[in-house]
Protein backbone atom coordinates (compact mmCIF):
# COMPACT_ATOMS: atom_id res chain seq x y z
CA UNK A 1 0.00 0.00 0.00
CA UNK A 2 1.16 3.50 -0.75
CA UNK A 3 -0.51 6.80 0.01
CA UNK A 4 -0.50 10.52 -0.68
CA UNK A 5 -2.02 13.23 1.52
CA UNK A 6 -3.19 16.53 0.09
CA UNK A 7 -4.92 19.48 1.77
CA UNK A 8 -7.80 21.42 0.31
CA UNK A 9 -9.87 24.02 2.22
CA UNK A 10 -9.15 22.48 5.63
CA UNK A 11 -9.99 19.01 4.31
CA UNK A 12 -7.28 16.37 4.32
CA UNK A 13 -7.52 14.04 1.36
CA UNK A 14 -5.78 10.70 1.77
CA UNK A 15 -5.29 8.86 -1.50
CA UNK A 16 -4.69 5.19 -0.73
CA UNK A 17 -3.23 2.92 -3.35
CA UNK A 18 -2.83 -0.87 -3.52
CA UNK A 19 -4.13 -3.67 -1.34
CA UNK A 20 -5.15 -3.09 2.28
CA UNK A 21 -4.81 -6.10 4.52
CA UNK A 22 -3.71 -6.89 8.07
CA UNK A 23 -0.08 -6.32 7.12
CA UNK A 24 -0.59 -2.62 6.32
CA UNK A 25 -3.40 -1.55 8.66
CA UNK A 26 -1.01 -0.05 11.23
CA UNK A 27 0.59 2.03 8.49
CA UNK A 28 -2.85 3.17 7.29
CA UNK A 29 -3.87 4.14 10.84
CA UNK A 30 -0.61 6.06 11.35
CA UNK A 31 -1.54 8.18 8.33
CA UNK A 32 -5.25 8.66 9.00
CA UNK A 33 -5.61 8.92 12.79
CA UNK A 34 -3.41 12.01 13.39
CA UNK A 35 -5.47 13.91 10.82
CA UNK A 36 -8.68 12.98 12.63
CA UNK A 37 -7.12 13.82 15.99
CA UNK A 38 -6.28 17.26 14.55
CA UNK A 39 -10.07 17.49 14.03
CA UNK A 40 -9.77 17.80 10.30
CA UNK A 41 -12.39 16.51 7.93
CA UNK A 42 -10.75 13.57 6.20
CA UNK A 43 -11.60 12.24 2.76
CA UNK A 44 -10.29 8.77 2.00
CA UNK A 45 -9.94 8.33 -1.74
CA UNK A 46 -10.27 4.59 -2.42
CA UNK A 47 -10.23 4.70 -6.21
CA UNK A 48 -6.95 2.82 -6.43
CA UNK A 49 -7.53 0.30 -3.65
CA UNK A 50 -8.02 -2.99 -5.48
CA UNK A 51 -8.45 -5.18 -2.42
CA UNK A 52 -9.53 -4.66 1.18
CA UNK A 53 -10.08 -7.33 3.80
CA UNK A 54 -11.73 -7.27 7.23
CA UNK A 55 -8.67 -5.54 8.73
CA UNK A 56 -9.03 -2.70 6.26
CA UNK A 57 -12.74 -2.46 7.03
CA UNK A 58 -11.80 -2.22 10.72
CA UNK A 59 -9.63 0.81 9.92
CA UNK A 60 -12.60 2.46 8.19
CA UNK A 61 -14.86 1.76 11.21
CA UNK A 62 -12.25 2.96 13.71
CA UNK A 63 -11.63 6.13 11.69
CA UNK A 64 -15.35 6.83 11.38
CA UNK A 65 -15.97 6.30 15.10
CA UNK A 66 -12.97 8.41 16.15
CA UNK A 67 -14.06 11.24 13.87
CA UNK A 68 -17.62 11.13 15.21
CA UNK A 69 -16.26 11.20 18.77
CA UNK A 70 -14.18 14.30 17.97
CA UNK A 71 -16.94 16.11 16.09
CA UNK A 72 -15.49 15.77 12.61
CA UNK A 73 -16.03 13.26 9.83
CA UNK A 74 -14.39 10.81 7.49
CA UNK A 75 -15.88 10.56 4.01
CA UNK A 76 -15.04 7.69 1.65
CA UNK A 77 -14.57 8.97 -1.91
CA UNK A 78 -14.33 7.28 -5.33
CA UNK A 79 -14.72 3.84 -3.78
CA UNK A 80 -13.51 1.07 -6.07
CA UNK A 81 -15.97 -1.66 -7.00
CA UNK A 82 -14.11 -4.31 -5.04
CA UNK A 83 -13.95 -2.22 -1.85
CA UNK A 84 -17.62 -1.23 -2.13
CA UNK A 85 -18.52 -4.90 -2.37
CA UNK A 86 -16.70 -5.64 0.90
CA UNK A 87 -18.29 -2.59 2.61
CA UNK A 88 -21.70 -3.89 1.55
CA UNK A 89 -20.85 -7.42 2.65
CA UNK A 90 -20.13 -5.94 6.09
CA UNK A 91 -23.46 -4.07 5.89
CA UNK A 92 -21.73 -0.75 6.50
CA UNK A 93 -23.01 1.26 3.55
CA UNK A 94 -25.56 3.02 5.78
CA UNK A 95 -23.08 3.57 8.61
CA UNK A 96 -19.93 4.90 6.97
CA UNK A 97 -20.06 8.18 5.04
CA UNK A 98 -19.90 7.29 1.36
CA UNK A 99 -19.42 10.43 -0.71
CA UNK B 1 -15.75 -22.62 -23.35
CA UNK B 2 -12.02 -22.14 -23.27
CA UNK B 3 -10.49 -25.62 -23.51
CA UNK B 4 -7.43 -24.50 -21.53
CA UNK B 5 -9.62 -23.81 -18.49
CA UNK B 6 -9.83 -26.66 -15.97
CA UNK B 7 -12.70 -27.69 -13.78
CA UNK B 8 -10.67 -30.12 -11.74
CA UNK B 9 -7.82 -28.82 -9.63
CA UNK B 10 -5.85 -29.82 -6.59
CA UNK B 11 -3.04 -27.51 -5.59
CA UNK B 12 -1.35 -26.78 -2.29
CA UNK B 13 1.32 -24.44 -1.00
CA UNK B 14 3.08 -23.65 2.28
CA UNK B 15 3.35 -20.14 3.70
CA UNK B 16 5.19 -18.80 6.73
CA UNK B 17 2.61 -17.92 9.39
CA UNK B 18 2.88 -14.13 9.20
CA UNK B 19 0.76 -11.19 8.12
CA UNK B 20 3.42 -10.51 5.50
CA UNK B 21 2.46 -13.82 3.83
CA UNK B 22 -1.13 -12.76 3.18
CA UNK B 23 -0.22 -11.13 -0.12
CA UNK B 24 1.41 -14.39 -1.23
CA UNK B 25 -1.69 -16.32 -0.11
CA UNK B 26 -3.82 -14.10 -2.34
CA UNK B 27 -1.41 -14.45 -5.26
CA UNK B 28 -1.47 -18.26 -4.93
CA UNK B 29 -5.27 -18.31 -4.72
CA UNK B 30 -5.67 -16.03 -7.72
CA UNK B 31 -3.27 -18.18 -9.75
CA UNK B 32 -5.20 -21.33 -8.89
CA UNK B 33 -8.59 -19.77 -9.68
CA UNK B 34 -7.25 -18.34 -12.95
CA UNK B 35 -7.21 -21.94 -14.19
CA UNK B 36 -10.88 -22.46 -13.38
CA UNK B 37 -13.95 -21.39 -15.28
CA UNK B 38 -15.65 -19.24 -12.64
CA UNK B 39 -17.24 -15.82 -12.54
CA UNK B 40 -14.66 -13.16 -11.59
CA UNK B 41 -16.81 -11.83 -8.71
CA UNK B 42 -16.93 -15.32 -7.21
CA UNK B 43 -13.18 -15.71 -7.64
CA UNK B 44 -12.66 -12.42 -5.77
CA UNK B 45 -14.94 -13.59 -2.95
CA UNK B 46 -13.12 -16.91 -2.68
CA UNK B 47 -9.75 -15.14 -2.52
CA UNK B 48 -11.13 -12.96 0.29
CA UNK B 49 -12.42 -16.01 2.20
CA UNK B 50 -9.05 -17.77 1.87
CA UNK B 51 -7.10 -14.69 2.95
CA UNK B 52 -9.44 -14.18 5.94
CA UNK B 53 -8.95 -17.78 7.05
CA UNK B 54 -5.17 -17.43 6.71
CA UNK B 55 -5.34 -14.18 8.68
CA UNK B 56 -7.26 -15.99 11.43
CA UNK B 57 -4.40 -18.50 11.72
CA UNK B 58 -1.91 -15.62 12.17
CA UNK B 59 -4.14 -13.75 14.63
CA UNK B 60 -5.73 -16.55 16.63
CA UNK B 61 -3.83 -19.83 16.28
CA UNK B 62 -0.51 -17.95 16.64
CA UNK B 63 -1.82 -14.83 18.44
CA UNK B 64 0.29 -12.60 16.15
CA UNK B 65 3.50 -14.10 17.51
CA UNK B 66 6.51 -14.35 15.25
CA UNK B 67 7.22 -17.90 14.16
CA UNK B 68 9.08 -19.90 11.55
CA UNK B 69 6.15 -22.32 11.38
CA UNK B 70 4.37 -22.75 8.12
CA UNK B 71 0.71 -23.18 7.29
CA UNK B 72 -0.46 -25.17 4.31
CA UNK B 73 -3.34 -24.21 2.06
CA UNK B 74 -4.84 -26.75 -0.30
CA UNK B 75 -7.42 -25.82 -2.93
CA UNK B 76 -9.32 -28.67 -4.56
CA UNK B 77 -12.16 -28.59 -7.04
CA UNK B 78 -13.79 -31.76 -8.23
CA UNK B 79 -17.16 -32.26 -9.81
CA UNK B 80 -18.38 -28.80 -8.75
CA UNK B 81 -17.30 -29.23 -5.12
CA UNK B 82 -14.73 -26.71 -3.99
CA UNK B 83 -12.80 -27.63 -0.85
CA UNK B 84 -10.17 -25.39 0.69
CA UNK B 85 -8.08 -26.88 3.47
CA UNK B 86 -5.95 -24.95 5.96
CA UNK B 87 -3.41 -26.77 8.10
CA UNK B 88 -1.44 -25.19 10.92
CA UNK B 89 0.57 -26.08 14.02
CA UNK B 90 -0.65 -23.26 16.25
CA UNK B 91 -2.78 -23.22 19.36
CA UNK B 92 -5.63 -25.75 19.07
CA UNK B 93 -8.81 -24.06 17.91
CA UNK B 94 -11.84 -24.49 20.15
CA UNK B 95 -14.65 -24.69 17.62
CA UNK B 96 -17.15 -23.36 20.15
CA UNK B 97 -15.15 -20.12 20.43
CA UNK B 98 -15.18 -19.45 16.68
CA UNK B 99 -17.87 -16.88 16.09
CA UNK B 100 -18.19 -13.50 14.49
CA UNK B 101 -19.50 -10.42 16.23
CA UNK B 102 -23.12 -9.40 15.79
CA UNK B 103 -23.13 -7.56 12.50
CA UNK B 104 -25.26 -4.65 13.81
CA UNK B 105 -22.86 -4.13 16.72
CA UNK B 106 -20.56 -1.91 14.67
CA UNK B 107 -17.01 -1.97 15.97
CA UNK B 108 -13.58 -2.77 14.55
CA UNK B 109 -12.74 -6.47 14.34
CA UNK B 110 -14.68 -9.71 14.24
CA UNK B 111 -15.63 -9.51 10.58
CA UNK B 112 -13.27 -12.07 9.03
CA UNK B 113 -15.25 -15.10 10.15
CA UNK B 114 -18.47 -13.34 9.12
CA UNK B 115 -17.10 -12.88 5.60
CA UNK B 116 -15.97 -16.50 5.40
CA UNK B 117 -19.40 -17.74 6.46
CA UNK B 118 -21.13 -15.44 3.98
CA UNK B 119 -18.98 -16.62 1.10
CA UNK B 120 -18.66 -20.35 1.79
CA UNK B 121 -21.35 -23.02 2.24
CA UNK B 122 -19.67 -24.74 5.19
CA UNK B 123 -16.86 -24.11 7.67
CA UNK B 124 -15.59 -27.13 9.60
CA UNK B 125 -12.75 -27.34 12.13
CA UNK B 126 -11.07 -30.68 12.63
CA UNK B 127 -8.14 -31.82 14.68
CA UNK B 128 -5.20 -31.94 12.29
CA UNK B 129 -3.44 -35.18 11.52
CA UNK B 130 0.24 -35.15 12.51
CA UNK B 131 2.22 -32.95 12.11
CA UNK B 132 -0.69 -30.51 11.99
CA UNK B 133 -2.67 -29.29 15.00
CA UNK B 134 -5.60 -27.61 13.25
CA UNK B 135 -7.36 -28.46 10.01
CA UNK B 136 -9.96 -26.00 8.78
CA UNK B 137 -12.11 -27.02 5.83
CA UNK B 138 -14.10 -24.52 3.79
CA UNK B 139 -16.45 -25.92 1.16
CA UNK B 140 -18.68 -24.48 -1.51
CA UNK B 141 -20.76 -25.97 -4.28
CA UNK B 142 -19.72 -24.29 -7.49
CA UNK B 143 -22.00 -23.73 -10.46
CA UNK B 144 -19.72 -23.30 -13.41
CA UNK B 145 -20.39 -20.32 -15.64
Amino acid sequence: MSYKVTEEDNVSIVHLDGEIDMDVTEKAKEVIMPLIEAKKEVHLNLKNVQYMDSSGISVLIESHQKATELGTKVILKDISKSVLKVIMMAKLEQILNLG
Amino acid sequence: MNSSVENHISEKKDFVVSSSSLKDVRTFSREVFSKVNLNQDLKDELVLAIAEAAQNIVKHAYQNQETDDKMEIKISLDNGELEIGFFDKGRPVDNSNVRHRKIDDVKPGGLGTFFIKQIMDAVVFKEGEKPWINHLILTKKINHR
